[in-house]
């Protein structure tokens, strides 16, 4: 459908349209961490006080995206892993990818910004609100005061407190601006001028914003961190879980095995979302919680199909002689049986990444999931169920979002079964 | 052995491993709870309580006893039902479960059925059409469905059927004004609310038993056993009937049983979406008002459910099936 277009390509068009969109903002922020270096160097007083967790997430999503690009541009491998033609499946894997690693760089605002609640909330999508800004005080600075103030013009935080949203304004000896039933007044040399007038801009709110005047765009670019993250991280529980158990039964073999096919199919006769919710409710719900329990929670179908695959190479010849020469367990499993494994294993996986972001959404629509501080899909859609018969956009789009992202990854793992097992379906 | 002794043996095997699987619940929850942070008799005190009685609780536990005999102390409460005192509703933990049981019960069995007839329905549908537009079509949905949560059914069907139409209620069991209607009203008044529920909870199970069921229609029918009974002169319907069809719902039957299982435990997003009265939104207001103790009974009931259906499920295995009384035994 998209011709001759191949993933890499789209890869590049993603890369430099966030590139060029953002290019000031990049510039900022490189200029902002080689500032932030050489006072290091010249170490007068400890900047690292300064340097929150955003700052440092700009910085590297702005070094990884230059990174990127030029080994996009550059290495042939990536470009081979990247020839399949484009297809809609990896059309929204790259859109996913980008928004999980650039983030900060493509929204440039911070998912919990909200000012002046009144004029913002529960706007429609595609609509925009006009701001003044504050002038800001240029005092004489010292090194430290004009860092910090660099930080805070360069990297959104929660909070700004320069920036006045309105819904209508007049100008005359003072700058008048009226905000849903209040208006107030602010002295003209208080604002940013241009000609002795006030520069009025305008934001333009993408998808709408939602009950606290915050931006649902940013907020779904943000929400796929922690789909993703609670998602490989609890592939990652459940393969190590699975794939050591299976090696111990397959090797051990005899009671051992019993045991651990026994215990498996318990395991997966029993619903695992109870022992996950009494596991949250007991343990408190956190991120680290979340992705160890679905870790948990999942490792039973690998340990089955990765005991059946140990058990056919346990005897072959190259295996035991990768044996005989003495090699440690983790060796023998990493080396000699994964790469032969790893197709059936990593189809499983792709399955049970699907199965842990719905699982995650499901949860943190429960109020059991990661915790308040960082936007989840899931949650997002749980505080719009409130505001459903006016906000039709605050559960529709994180909804669409997350169901697209599920149906993308259940695909690619359908099309990798097909490829490696054709009778299946 | 006459067959006879093989059946009992077989049943008592397979209840006896129930029980193990029960009993490994249990432990699996009693660990959980001393694991947990802080002091497990902390989780069934309530600030609120007596000191006296507080530590009449604390003594209950037997927490200055070994650990061994603490833990038989908690299979045996268990095992006799007693979960524990609600901090919130101020009543034994069971008798909470008991009243909101019913409407599990009776919601989950209406879905359950109506799961079962679209399914089998769409089946034989989809079967008869093999290769056609509408087999494809559900075919595709099917899939489809397994990557949509149930929350964003249940709110798009809210929006849809709710506030757009205003045809059916969003929440709730009861119509606001239900004092002077007869019987019939006020059942009919709670069916007229239970519409939308029951097509969230319905729709993931239909589309697997659908899936299941069709995929196992065509293996069996494509069997040689099949092409000799065509072969020897018998009509399609009785073929389909009687051969086809009961060979198909041979492994359909556990799939039903452990979602059975699932949905006697309660319905914890749908019951949440639709504010109604059973085990899933009580687990979870539960969990949000920190009552432990109902929040561990509630586990353990649906735990309980689990097992409880899948042995029924088994048992009606080996009813249709005596061949499987050999499987079992092993």
């Amino acid at each position: 459908m998209f011709g001759k277009i191949k993933i890499w390509h789209f890869s590049i068009f993603i890369l430099s349209t966030i590139l060029i969109i953002r290019f000031l903002h990049i510039i900022n922020v490189f200029v902002l961490l080689f500032d932030l270096l050489k006072s290091l160097v010249s170490a007068k007083q400890n900047i690292f006080s300064l340097v929150g967790f955003n700052v440092v997430d700009h910085i590297i999503s702005a070094i990884l995206l230059i990174i990127l690009m030029v080994l996009l541009l550059l290495s042939k491998n990536i470009k081979r892993i990247l020839s399949y033609k484009l297809s809609l499946v990896s059309f929204a894997m790259v859109i996913l990818a980008a928004a999980f690693l650039f983030a900060p760089i493509i929204t440039m605002q911070n998912p919990e910004f909200q000012k002046d609640i009144t004029v913002t909330k529960l706007l429609p999508p595609f609509s925009s609100v006009k701001y003044v800004e504050l002038r800001k005080k240029n005092d004489n600075l010292n090194e430290i005061v004009y860092l910090k103030n660099r930080i805070d013009q360069i990297i959104p935080e929660t909070f700004n407190n320069s920036i006045i949203y309105f819904d209508n304004y007049k100008v005359s000896d003072k700058f008048y601006y009226y905000q849903a039933s209040s208006h107030n007044q602010i002295e003209l040399n208080q604002l940013q001028l241009r000609n002795r007038k006030p520069i009025i801009e305008s934001k333009l709110f993408l998808l709408g914003s939602d009950e606290y005047g915050r931006d649902v765009f940013t907020r779904i670019i943000y929400g796929s961190r922690i789909s993703l993250v609670v998602g490989f991280g609890a592939v990652l529980v459940s393969f190590l879980l699975g794939i050591s158990f299976a090696f111990f039964a397959a090797e051990k073999g005899g009671f051992v095995n019993l045991i651990l096919s026994r215990v498996t199919d318990l395991f997966l006769a029993f619903p695992s979302i109870f022992l996950v919710v009494l596991i949250l409710a007991l343990f408190g719900s956190n991120i680290i919680s979340v992705i160890v329990v679905l870790g948990f929670s999942g490792w039973m179908s690998l340990f089955k199909i990765a005991k059946s695959e140990i058990i056919s190479i346990k005897n072959k010849e190259y295996y035991l002689s990768a044996k005989l020469l003495g090699l440690k367990n983790y060796k023998l499993l990493f080396n000699e049986i994964l790469p032969v494994i790893i197709v059936p294993v990593m189809v499983n996986l792709i399955f049970q990444l699907s199965n842990v972001i719905l699982a995650e959404s499901a949860l943190s629509f429960l109020g059991l999931g990661t915790g308040s501080n960082y936007p989840s899909w899931g949650s997002m859609i749980e505080s719009g169920q409130r505001y459903i018969s006016q906000s039709w956009w605050l559960i529709f789009t994180p909804a669409v979002v997350l169901v697209a992202t599920l149906l993308s990854i259940n695909e690619i793992g359908r099309k990798i079964n097909k490829i490696i097992n054709p009778t299946f379906e | 052995m006459n067959l006879q002794h093989k059946i009992i043996r077989s049943l008592l095997s397979r209840v006896l491993s129930s029980v193990f699987v029960l009993l490994l619940l249990i432990t699996f929850v009693f660990i959980l709870v001393r694991l947990a942070p802080g002091d497990p008799t902390a989780k069934y005190i309530s600030p609120k309580l007596s000191p006296d009685l507080a530590e009449n609780v604390q003594k209950s536990f037997g927490l200055n006893e070994p650990i061994h005999k603490q833990f038989i102390l908690f299979v045996s409460k268990t095992l006799t039902g007693d979960f524990g005192v609600s901090y919130n509703y101020r009543i034994p933990v069971l008798s909470v479960i008991k009243e909101y049981f019913l409407f599990t019960l009776i919601f989950s069995s209406i879905s359950l059925a109506i799961q079962i007839i679209i399914s089998f329905w769409l089946a034989k549908v989809s079967f008869n059409n093999q290769g056609k537009l509408f087999d494809k079509i559900l075919t595709k949905l099917s899939i489809f469905n397994y990557s949509i949560p149930a929350f964003v059914i249940g709110l798009i069907l809210i929006y849809i059927f709710s506030i757009k139409l205003n045809l059916l209620p969003t929440s709730g069991l009861n119509s606001i004004y239900d004092e002077d209607k007869n019987a019939w009203m006020i059942i009919l008044d709670k069916l007229y609310h239970i519409i939308l529920p029951l097509i969230t909870i319905s729709i993931a199970g239909i589309s697997i038993f659908y899936k299941y069921l069709r995929d196992n229609l065509i293996v069996i029918s494509n069997q040689t056993f099949v092409l000799n009974l065509k072969a020897s002169g018998l009509n399609e319907k009785q073929i389909y009937k009687k051969h086809i069809l009961p060979n198909a719902i041979q492994p359909l039957i556990s799939v039903i049983g452990i979602e059975y299982g699932l949905l006697l435990g309660g319905a914890l997003i749908t019951e949440v979406i639709f504010a109604l009265p059973g085990m899933g939104r009580l687990t979870i207001n539960a969990i949000i008002n920190r009552d432990f103790p109902l929040v561990i009974g509630c586990t353990l009931i649906a735990g309980v459910m689990v097992i409880v259906t899948n042995l029924i499920a088994d048992l009606i295995k080996i009813k249709m099936d005596k061949r499987l009384v050999k499987d079992l035994i092993r």
